[in-house]
Protein backbone atom coordinates (compact mmCIF):
# COMPACT_ATOMS: atom_id res chain seq x y z
CA UNK A 1 0.00 0.00 0.00
CA UNK A 2 1.40 3.30 -1.17
CA UNK A 3 1.39 6.22 2.19
CA UNK A 4 -1.72 8.34 1.91
CA UNK A 5 0.61 11.22 2.96
CA UNK A 6 3.08 11.75 0.51
CA UNK A 7 1.58 9.16 -2.28
CA UNK A 8 5.65 7.62 -3.58
CA UNK A 9 7.14 5.60 -0.15
CA UNK A 10 5.78 2.23 0.49
CA UNK A 11 2.87 2.70 3.73
CA UNK A 12 4.34 1.06 7.03
CA UNK A 13 2.00 2.21 9.58
CA UNK A 14 -1.61 1.97 10.67
CA UNK A 15 -2.59 5.31 12.44
CA UNK A 16 -5.50 5.28 14.10
CA UNK A 17 -7.10 9.28 14.36
CA UNK A 18 -10.21 10.33 15.97
CA UNK A 19 -11.23 13.99 14.56
CA UNK A 20 -14.47 15.05 15.67
CA UNK A 21 -15.22 11.18 17.33
CA UNK A 22 -15.26 9.76 13.81
CA UNK A 23 -12.04 7.22 13.93
CA UNK A 24 -10.50 6.79 10.58
CA UNK A 25 -7.31 4.82 9.60
CA UNK A 26 -4.38 6.26 7.70
CA UNK A 27 -1.71 4.73 6.37
CA UNK A 28 1.74 6.04 6.40
CA UNK A 29 5.64 5.87 4.94
CA UNK A 30 7.93 5.68 7.88
CA UNK A 31 8.99 9.58 6.78
CA UNK A 32 5.52 11.22 6.93
CA UNK A 33 4.86 9.05 10.30
CA UNK A 34 8.10 10.71 11.74
CA UNK A 35 7.16 13.92 10.77
CA UNK A 36 3.49 14.29 11.99
CA UNK A 37 5.38 12.50 15.14
CA UNK A 38 7.58 15.50 15.12
CA UNK A 39 4.76 17.98 14.72
CA UNK A 40 2.45 16.21 17.28
CA UNK A 41 5.17 16.85 19.92
CA UNK A 42 6.44 20.12 19.03
CA UNK A 43 2.43 21.53 19.26
CA UNK A 44 3.17 22.46 15.53
CA UNK A 45 -0.81 23.45 14.66
CA UNK A 46 0.30 23.34 10.87
CA UNK A 47 1.80 19.57 10.77
CA UNK A 48 -1.40 18.63 12.95
CA UNK A 49 -4.13 20.46 10.55
CA UNK A 50 -2.26 19.18 7.66
CA UNK A 51 -2.62 15.76 9.52
CA UNK A 52 -6.37 16.52 9.76
CA UNK A 53 -7.07 18.02 6.37
CA UNK A 54 -5.55 15.17 4.43
CA UNK A 55 -7.45 12.72 7.03
CA UNK A 56 -10.51 14.81 5.67
CA UNK A 57 -9.76 14.75 2.74
CA UNK A 58 -8.74 11.40 2.54
CA UNK A 59 -12.22 10.41 3.16
CA UNK A 60 -13.19 12.14 -0.34
CA UNK A 61 -10.57 10.57 -2.53
CA UNK A 62 -11.61 7.41 -1.51
CA UNK A 63 -15.42 7.80 -2.45
CA UNK A 64 -13.79 9.94 -5.75
CA UNK A 65 -11.15 7.18 -6.53
CA UNK A 66 -14.43 4.79 -6.71
CA UNK A 67 -15.40 7.50 -9.54
CA UNK A 68 -12.11 8.31 -11.11
CA UNK A 69 -12.46 11.72 -10.07
CA UNK A 70 -9.64 13.52 -9.49
CA UNK A 71 -10.11 16.07 -5.84
CA UNK A 72 -10.87 19.19 -6.89
CA UNK A 73 -9.53 21.80 -4.29
CA UNK A 74 -11.20 25.68 -5.17
CA UNK A 75 -9.56 28.10 -7.47
CA UNK A 76 -10.00 31.10 -5.06
CA UNK A 77 -7.71 33.72 -3.63
CA UNK A 78 -7.98 35.75 -1.48
CA UNK A 79 -8.74 39.59 -2.71
CA UNK A 80 -6.87 40.96 0.09
CA UNK A 81 -3.26 39.18 0.73
CA UNK A 82 -3.68 36.72 -2.20
CA UNK A 83 -2.93 33.95 -0.89
CA UNK A 84 -4.63 30.69 -3.09
CA UNK A 85 -6.81 28.43 -1.68
CA UNK A 86 -5.01 25.72 -2.68
CA UNK A 87 -1.66 26.97 -0.74
CA UNK A 88 -3.71 26.96 2.48
CA UNK A 89 -5.03 23.73 1.70
CA UNK A 90 -1.31 23.41 1.37
CA UNK A 91 0.19 24.35 4.54
CA UNK A 92 -2.97 24.76 6.33
CA UNK A 93 -2.03 28.73 7.60
CA UNK A 94 -4.32 31.46 5.94
CA UNK A 95 -2.77 34.36 4.94
CA UNK A 96 -4.41 37.90 6.52
CA UNK A 97 -7.85 37.96 8.55
CA UNK A 98 -9.51 38.46 4.89
CA UNK A 99 -8.52 34.87 4.22
CA UNK A 100 -11.67 34.06 6.15
CA UNK A 101 -13.74 36.14 4.43
CA UNK A 102 -12.69 34.88 1.13
CA UNK A 103 -12.72 31.15 2.08
CA UNK A 104 -15.74 31.17 4.59
CA UNK A 105 -17.92 28.48 2.50
CA UNK A 106 -14.69 26.10 2.76
CA UNK A 107 -13.52 27.28 5.87
CA UNK A 108 -17.12 26.70 7.82
CA UNK A 109 -16.94 22.61 7.15
CA UNK A 110 -13.62 22.50 8.48
CA UNK A 111 -14.08 24.55 11.50
CA UNK A 112 -16.78 22.34 12.35
CA UNK A 113 -14.78 19.19 12.13
CA UNK A 114 -12.02 20.60 14.28
CA UNK A 115 -13.95 22.10 16.97
CA UNK A 116 -17.71 20.88 16.77
CA UNK A 117 -19.00 24.18 16.53
CA UNK A 118 -19.07 27.38 14.78
CA UNK A 119 -20.36 29.99 16.48
CA UNK A 120 -17.93 32.22 18.46
CA UNK A 121 -18.56 32.15 22.66
CA UNK A 122 -16.33 33.66 25.01
CA UNK A 123 -14.78 37.34 24.69
CA UNK A 124 -14.71 39.74 22.59
CA UNK A 125 -12.53 42.85 22.11
CA UNK A 126 -14.08 45.97 24.06
CA UNK A 127 -15.24 47.72 21.67
CA UNK A 128 -17.59 45.21 20.36
CA UNK A 129 -18.24 43.93 24.07
CA UNK A 130 -19.83 47.66 24.48
CA UNK A 131 -21.54 47.69 20.98
CA UNK A 132 -23.23 44.03 22.06
CA UNK A 133 -23.63 45.61 25.31
CA UNK A 134 -25.97 48.27 24.07
CA UNK A 135 -27.53 46.26 21.39
CA UNK A 136 -28.93 43.92 24.42
CA UNK A 137 -30.17 47.04 26.45
CA UNK A 138 -32.12 48.22 22.86
CA UNK A 139 -33.52 44.91 22.64
CA UNK A 140 -34.58 44.65 26.42
CA UNK A 141 -35.92 48.39 26.27
CA UNK A 142 -37.88 47.51 23.04
CA UNK A 143 -39.11 44.57 25.20
CA UNK A 144 -40.71 46.35 27.48
CA UNK A 145 -42.18 48.83 25.27
CA UNK A 146 -44.00 46.49 23.61
CA UNK A 147 -45.42 45.13 27.17
CA UNK A 148 -46.35 48.46 27.79
CA UNK A 149 -48.29 49.15 24.18
CA UNK A 150 -50.32 46.24 24.71
CA UNK A 151 -51.38 47.51 28.27
CA UNK A 152 -52.00 50.08 26.89
CA UNK A 153 -49.94 52.69 28.90
CA UNK A 154 -48.44 54.76 26.16
CA UNK A 155 -46.22 57.34 28.54
CA UNK A 156 -44.32 54.71 29.63
CA UNK A 157 -43.98 53.36 26.01
CA UNK A 158 -42.87 57.01 24.62
CA UNK A 159 -40.36 57.28 27.23
CA UNK A 160 -38.58 54.03 26.16
CA UNK A 161 -39.02 54.84 22.50
CA UNK A 162 -36.85 57.86 23.18
CA UNK A 163 -34.51 55.87 25.31
CA UNK A 164 -33.94 53.07 22.34
CA UNK A 165 -33.31 55.83 19.90
CA UNK A 166 -31.07 57.34 22.23
CA UNK A 167 -29.01 54.45 22.62
CA UNK A 168 -29.05 53.79 18.66
CA UNK A 169 -28.18 57.38 18.06
CA UNK A 170 -24.79 56.46 20.41
CA UNK A 171 -23.95 53.36 18.55
CA UNK A 172 -24.29 55.55 15.26
CA UNK A 173 -21.63 57.96 16.79
CA UNK A 174 -19.18 55.28 17.15
CA UNK A 175 -19.51 53.48 14.01
CA UNK B 1 -6.86 18.40 48.20
CA UNK B 2 -3.50 19.38 47.23
CA UNK B 3 -3.01 18.13 43.29
CA UNK B 4 0.74 17.66 43.71
CA UNK B 5 1.07 16.00 40.45
CA UNK B 6 0.26 19.23 38.53
CA UNK B 7 3.45 20.98 38.18
CA UNK B 8 2.39 24.38 36.58
CA UNK B 9 -0.28 25.90 34.31
CA UNK B 10 0.05 27.96 31.38
CA UNK B 11 -1.88 29.98 29.64
CA UNK B 12 -1.51 31.60 26.39
CA UNK B 13 -3.86 33.53 23.77
CA UNK B 14 -3.44 34.27 20.16
CA UNK B 15 -4.41 37.52 18.33
CA UNK B 16 -4.06 39.11 15.61
CA UNK B 17 -3.70 42.91 13.67
CA UNK B 18 -7.09 43.42 11.88
CA UNK B 19 -5.14 44.97 9.34
CA UNK B 20 -1.37 43.28 8.98
CA UNK B 21 -1.28 40.04 6.57
CA UNK B 22 -0.46 36.99 9.40
CA UNK B 23 2.61 36.39 7.41
CA UNK B 24 5.41 37.96 10.42
CA UNK B 25 8.51 36.63 8.12
CA UNK B 26 6.80 39.49 5.62
CA UNK B 27 8.79 42.42 5.75
CA UNK B 28 7.97 45.08 8.10
CA UNK B 29 5.27 43.06 9.64
CA UNK B 30 7.25 41.70 12.73
CA UNK B 31 8.31 45.34 13.17
CA UNK B 32 4.70 47.11 13.01
CA UNK B 33 3.70 44.30 15.43
CA UNK B 34 6.35 44.94 17.89
CA UNK B 35 6.19 48.94 17.82
CA UNK B 36 2.29 49.02 17.93
CA UNK B 37 1.98 46.73 20.98
CA UNK B 38 4.60 48.40 22.82
CA UNK B 39 3.09 51.63 22.29
CA UNK B 40 -0.44 50.27 23.29
CA UNK B 41 0.85 48.64 26.13
CA UNK B 42 2.79 51.91 27.57
CA UNK B 43 -0.19 54.15 26.61
CA UNK B 44 -2.47 51.55 28.52
CA UNK B 45 -0.26 52.10 31.81
CA UNK B 46 0.33 48.60 31.86
CA UNK B 47 3.70 48.65 30.77
CA UNK B 48 4.96 48.38 34.45
CA UNK B 49 7.88 45.71 34.84
CA UNK B 50 7.70 44.54 30.98
CA UNK B 51 11.13 44.62 29.24
CA UNK B 52 11.43 44.58 25.38
CA UNK B 53 14.01 41.85 24.05
CA UNK B 54 14.31 41.58 20.38
CA UNK B 55 15.27 37.71 19.22
CA UNK B 56 18.46 39.28 17.30
CA UNK B 57 19.59 40.71 20.27
CA UNK B 58 19.25 37.98 22.52
CA UNK B 59 21.51 35.68 20.44
CA UNK B 60 21.24 32.14 20.06
CA UNK B 61 22.23 31.17 23.47
CA UNK B 62 19.60 33.98 25.14
CA UNK B 63 17.10 32.49 22.81
CA UNK B 64 17.55 29.11 24.42
CA UNK B 65 17.73 30.47 28.04
CA UNK B 66 14.03 31.54 27.26
CA UNK B 67 13.12 28.87 25.89
CA UNK B 68 14.08 25.90 28.73
CA UNK B 69 12.58 28.75 31.32
CA UNK B 70 9.21 28.36 29.25
CA UNK B 71 8.91 32.19 28.62
CA UNK B 72 8.72 31.95 25.20
CA UNK B 73 8.07 28.97 22.47
CA UNK B 74 10.37 27.10 20.43
CA UNK B 75 8.38 28.65 17.42
CA UNK B 76 8.91 32.52 18.21
CA UNK B 77 13.14 31.60 17.88
CA UNK B 78 12.48 30.45 14.04
CA UNK B 79 11.41 34.42 13.31
CA UNK B 80 14.39 36.50 13.18
CA UNK B 81 12.55 39.53 13.45
CA UNK B 82 10.23 39.01 16.09
CA UNK B 83 10.50 40.11 19.71
CA UNK B 84 9.23 39.24 23.23
CA UNK B 85 7.64 41.51 25.93
CA UNK B 86 8.39 40.11 29.48
CA UNK B 87 7.58 40.24 33.16
CA UNK B 88 9.51 38.03 34.48
CA UNK B 89 7.97 38.82 38.10
CA UNK B 90 4.66 37.27 37.37
CA UNK B 91 5.92 35.43 33.96
CA UNK B 92 4.27 36.99 31.22
CA UNK B 93 5.04 37.15 27.94
CA UNK B 94 3.82 38.41 25.14
CA UNK B 95 5.62 36.85 21.93
CA UNK B 96 5.45 39.48 18.97
CA UNK B 97 6.19 38.35 15.31
CA UNK B 98 5.60 34.98 15.88
CA UNK B 99 3.05 32.40 13.87
CA UNK B 100 0.20 34.91 14.98
CA UNK B 101 0.78 38.74 15.79
CA UNK B 102 0.43 38.02 19.44
CA UNK B 103 0.93 35.15 21.60
CA UNK B 104 0.25 36.68 25.67
CA UNK B 105 1.09 34.18 27.28
CA UNK B 106 1.03 33.54 31.36
CA UNK B 107 2.63 30.59 33.81
CA UNK B 108 2.05 30.05 37.18
CA UNK B 109 3.31 27.15 39.62
CA UNK B 110 0.87 24.22 40.42
CA UNK B 111 -2.96 24.33 39.88
CA UNK B 112 -4.39 27.89 39.21
CA UNK B 113 -5.38 28.54 35.13
CA UNK B 114 -7.82 30.89 36.21
CA UNK B 115 -5.62 33.53 38.14
CA UNK B 116 -3.09 33.11 35.18
CA UNK B 117 -5.81 33.60 32.60
CA UNK B 118 -6.33 36.34 34.29
CA UNK B 119 -3.25 38.04 33.67
CA UNK B 120 -3.00 37.27 30.32
CA UNK B 121 -6.97 39.15 29.90
CA UNK B 122 -5.85 42.12 31.91
CA UNK B 123 -2.70 42.89 28.94
CA UNK B 124 -5.74 41.80 25.87
CA UNK B 125 -8.03 44.52 27.57
CA UNK B 126 -5.39 46.87 28.06
CA UNK B 127 -3.74 46.65 24.75
CA UNK B 128 -7.56 46.58 22.88
CA UNK B 129 -8.47 49.63 24.27
CA UNK B 130 -5.71 51.06 21.82
CA UNK B 131 -5.60 48.57 18.66
CA UNK B 132 -7.66 46.95 16.42
CA UNK B 133 -7.86 42.64 16.88
CA UNK B 134 -9.20 40.73 14.16
CA UNK B 135 -12.50 39.49 15.45
CA UNK B 136 -15.55 38.09 13.71
CA UNK B 137 -18.85 37.70 16.18
CA UNK B 138 -19.43 35.00 14.26
CA UNK B 139 -16.16 33.24 14.34
CA UNK B 140 -14.67 34.98 17.51
CA UNK B 141 -10.73 36.22 17.03
CA UNK B 142 -9.07 35.09 13.70
CA UNK B 143 -5.90 33.52 13.72
CA UNK B 144 -3.31 32.22 11.07
CA UNK B 145 -4.55 28.91 11.55
CA UNK B 146 -8.14 27.56 11.86
CA UNK B 147 -7.28 25.75 15.06
CA UNK B 148 -6.72 28.65 17.33
CA UNK B 149 -10.01 30.32 15.68
CA UNK B 150 -12.46 31.63 18.26
CA UNK B 151 -11.21 31.81 22.18
CA UNK B 152 -7.93 31.75 20.31
CA UNK B 153 -6.73 30.14 23.73
CA UNK B 154 -4.73 27.56 25.08
CA UNK B 155 -4.60 26.55 28.74
CA UNK B 156 -2.30 23.89 29.80
CA UNK B 157 -1.42 22.02 32.57
CA UNK B 158 2.21 20.56 33.24
CA UNK B 159 1.86 17.48 34.92
CA UNK B 160 4.57 14.83 36.66
CA UNK B 161 2.18 11.33 35.88
CA UNK B 162 4.80 8.35 37.15
CA UNK B 163 2.21 5.98 38.16
CA UNK B 164 0.10 6.86 35.59
CA UNK B 165 2.52 5.92 32.90
CA UNK B 166 3.96 3.03 35.16
CA UNK B 167 0.99 1.60 34.52
CA UNK B 168 1.02 2.20 31.05
CA UNK B 169 -2.40 4.41 31.06
CA UNK B 170 -1.04 7.23 29.06
CA UNK B 171 -3.08 5.91 25.81
CA UNK B 172 -6.34 5.49 27.57
CA UNK B 173 -6.10 9.04 28.86
CA UNK B 174 -5.25 10.59 25.32
CA UNK B 175 -8.20 8.96 24.15
CA UNK B 176 -10.36 10.13 27.13
CA UNK B 177 -8.96 13.54 26.90
CA UNK B 178 -9.49 13.82 23.23
CA UNK B 179 -13.68 12.83 23.79
CA UNK B 180 -13.54 16.51 25.40
CA UNK B 181 -12.03 18.26 23.11
CA UNK B 182 -8.22 17.86 25.09
CA UNK B 183 -4.50 16.57 24.12
CA UNK B 184 -2.28 15.08 26.36
CA UNK B 185 1.03 14.27 25.23
CA UNK B 186 4.91 14.07 26.75
CA UNK B 187 6.55 17.78 27.08
CA UNK B 188 9.90 16.35 26.42
CA UNK B 189 11.06 14.09 24.07
CA UNK B 190 11.34 13.17 20.73
CA UNK B 191 7.71 11.62 19.14
CA UNK B 192 5.96 9.74 21.48
CA UNK B 193 8.54 9.93 24.22
CA UNK B 194 7.73 11.74 27.78
CA UNK B 195 10.80 11.81 29.71
CA UNK B 196 10.24 12.35 33.23
CA UNK B 197 6.82 11.38 33.01
CA UNK B 198 6.24 14.79 32.26
CA UNK B 199 3.02 15.22 30.37
CA UNK B 200 1.10 18.66 29.02
CA UNK B 201 -2.65 18.53 28.70
CA UNK B 202 -4.33 21.27 26.96
CA UNK B 203 -7.45 22.08 25.10
CA UNK B 204 -7.70 21.01 21.06
CA UNK B 205 -10.77 23.07 20.83
CA UNK B 206 -11.03 26.83 20.91
CA UNK B 207 -14.38 28.08 19.11
CA UNK B 208 -17.60 27.29 20.78
CA UNK B 209 -16.25 27.42 23.98
CA UNK B 210 -16.16 29.89 26.82
CA UNK B 211 -12.95 30.76 28.20
CA UNK B 212 -14.21 29.78 31.48
CA UNK B 213 -15.35 26.50 30.02
CA UNK B 214 -12.07 25.99 28.50
CA UNK B 215 -10.37 26.10 32.02
CA UNK B 216 -13.01 23.77 33.98
CA UNK B 217 -12.39 21.50 31.53
CA UNK B 218 -9.00 20.88 31.62
CA UNK B 219 -9.14 21.88 34.99
CA UNK B 220 -11.35 18.55 35.77
CA UNK B 221 -9.25 16.83 33.86
CA UNK B 222 -6.35 17.58 35.63
CA UNK B 223 -7.79 17.49 38.84
CA UNK B 224 -8.85 14.16 37.71
CA UNK B 225 -5.67 13.02 36.57
CA UNK B 226 -3.98 14.04 39.88
CA UNK B 227 -6.64 12.05 41.84
CA UNK B 228 -5.99 8.49 39.66
CA UNK B 229 -2.12 9.28 39.94
CA UNK B 230 -2.93 10.16 43.69
CA UNK B 231 -4.74 6.24 44.25
CA UNK B 232 -2.13 4.70 42.22
CA UNK B 233 0.62 5.89 44.69
CA UNK B 234 -1.39 4.49 47.61
CA UNK B 235 -1.49 1.58 45.73
CA UNK B 236 2.14 1.03 45.14
CA UNK B 237 2.86 1.72 48.49
CA UNK B 238 0.58 -0.45 49.84
CA UNK B 239 1.08 -3.95 47.54
CA UNK B 240 4.54 -3.05 46.14
CA UNK B 241 6.40 -1.06 49.10
CA UNK B 242 9.34 -2.58 48.82
CA UNK B 243 9.69 -2.17 44.99
CA UNK B 244 8.61 1.50 45.30
CA UNK B 245 11.35 2.28 47.82
CA UNK B 246 14.16 0.49 46.41
CA UNK B 247 13.15 2.38 42.91
CA UNK B 248 12.98 5.86 44.58
CA UNK B 249 16.29 4.99 46.92
CA UNK B 250 18.10 4.07 43.88
CA UNK B 251 17.54 7.39 41.96
CA UNK B 252 18.42 9.37 44.97
CA UNK B 253 21.56 7.49 45.31
CA UNK B 254 22.87 7.76 41.78
CA UNK B 255 21.48 11.15 41.48
CA UNK B 256 23.44 11.78 44.48
CA UNK B 257 26.85 10.13 43.22
CA UNK B 258 26.99 10.34 39.51
CA UNK B 259 29.41 12.46 37.90
CA UNK B 260 27.98 11.77 34.21
CA UNK B 261 24.55 12.54 33.78
CA UNK B 262 23.33 12.56 30.53
CA UNK B 263 19.62 14.92 30.05
CA UNK B 264 17.60 11.53 29.18
CA UNK B 265 18.83 9.64 32.35
CA UNK B 266 18.49 12.66 34.44
CA UNK B 267 15.07 12.83 33.31
CA UNK B 268 14.20 9.24 34.50
CA UNK B 269 15.79 9.71 37.70
CA UNK B 270 14.01 13.22 38.42
CA UNK B 271 10.68 11.31 38.25
CA UNK B 272 11.26 8.41 40.89
CA UNK B 273 12.87 11.31 43.08
CA UNK B 274 9.78 13.52 42.79
CA UNK B 275 7.77 10.64 43.26
CA UNK B 276 9.80 9.85 46.22
CA UNK B 277 9.23 13.30 47.87
CA UNK B 278 5.56 13.47 46.94
CA UNK B 279 4.99 9.65 48.66
CA UNK B 280 7.05 11.35 51.76
CA UNK B 281 10.06 8.78 51.72
CA UNK B 282 12.24 11.49 50.82
CA UNK B 283 12.74 14.77 52.58
CA UNK B 284 13.58 17.11 49.79
CA UNK B 285 12.24 20.45 49.31
CA UNK B 286 9.88 19.78 46.58
CA UNK B 287 9.90 23.88 44.91
CA UNK B 288 13.77 22.81 44.46
CA UNK B 289 12.62 19.37 42.22
CA UNK B 290 9.98 20.84 40.46
CA UNK B 291 13.13 23.55 39.29
CA UNK B 292 15.66 21.01 38.68
CA UNK B 293 14.59 20.16 35.17
CA UNK B 294 14.69 24.10 33.91
CA UNK B 295 18.05 24.68 35.69
CA UNK B 296 20.35 21.41 34.24
CA UNK B 297 19.19 21.77 30.51
CA UNK B 298 22.42 22.80 28.14
CA UNK B 299 21.77 26.54 28.16
CA UNK B 300 21.07 26.91 32.00
CA UNK B 301 24.23 25.18 32.76
CA UNK B 302 26.26 27.21 29.85
CA UNK B 303 25.38 30.21 31.62
CA UNK B 304 26.19 29.15 34.62
CA UNK B 305 29.90 28.25 33.54
CA UNK B 306 32.90 30.56 32.00
CA UNK B 307 33.81 28.23 29.46
CA UNK B 308 31.17 26.71 26.52
CA UNK B 309 30.05 23.57 27.56
CA UNK B 310 29.43 20.67 25.31
CA UNK B 311 29.11 16.63 25.17
CA UNK B 312 30.55 15.33 28.48
CA UNK B 313 31.56 18.37 30.04
CA UNK B 314 27.45 19.06 30.11
CA UNK B 315 26.81 15.80 31.55
CA UNK B 316 29.45 16.78 34.18
CA UNK B 317 28.24 20.05 35.02
CA UNK B 318 24.41 18.49 35.29
CA UNK B 319 25.25 16.21 37.81
CA UNK B 320 27.19 19.16 40.04
CA UNK B 321 23.85 21.07 39.36
CA UNK B 322 22.07 18.51 40.29
CA UNK B 323 23.71 17.59 43.70
CA UNK B 324 24.44 21.65 44.38
CA UNK B 325 20.08 22.14 44.21
CA UNK B 326 19.05 19.31 46.31
CA UNK B 327 19.44 18.80 50.18
CA UNK B 328 20.87 15.62 51.41
CA UNK B 329 17.64 13.16 52.50
CA UNK B 330 17.04 11.57 55.55
CA UNK B 331 14.72 8.27 55.76
CA UNK B 332 11.45 8.98 56.86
Amino acid sequence: MICEECNLNEARFAVTMNINGETCVRHLCPSCMQAMNTSFRGGNVAGVLAAILSAITSGDRRSSDEEEREESVPDITCPRCGTAYAEFHRTGRLGCPGCYVAFREQLQPMLQQIHGRVQHAGRLPLENAEAQRSRTRQEELTRLMQQAVALEDFETAAQLRDQIHALAGEGGDRA
Amino acid sequence: MSHSAVLSSRIRLARNYEDLPFDAGREGVAATCISRTANALALSGEDNGFRLLTMSAVGEEGRMLLVESHLISQDLTRFPDSAVLLRESDQVSVMMGEEDHLRIQAVSPGLCLSDTAARCFAIDDALSRHVRFAYDPQLGYLTAFPTDTGTGMRASLLMHLPMLAHHKQMGSVGQIAAKVGLTARGFYGEGSEALGDIYLISNQVTLGRTEDEIIATVTALGEQLSGMEGELRVHAMKERRLQTEDRIWRAWGLLQNARLLPLNEFYRLWSSLRLGAVLGQLDVDLDAIDTLPVEVQDAHLRAKSETGLTGEALDAARARRVRSLIRPARLT
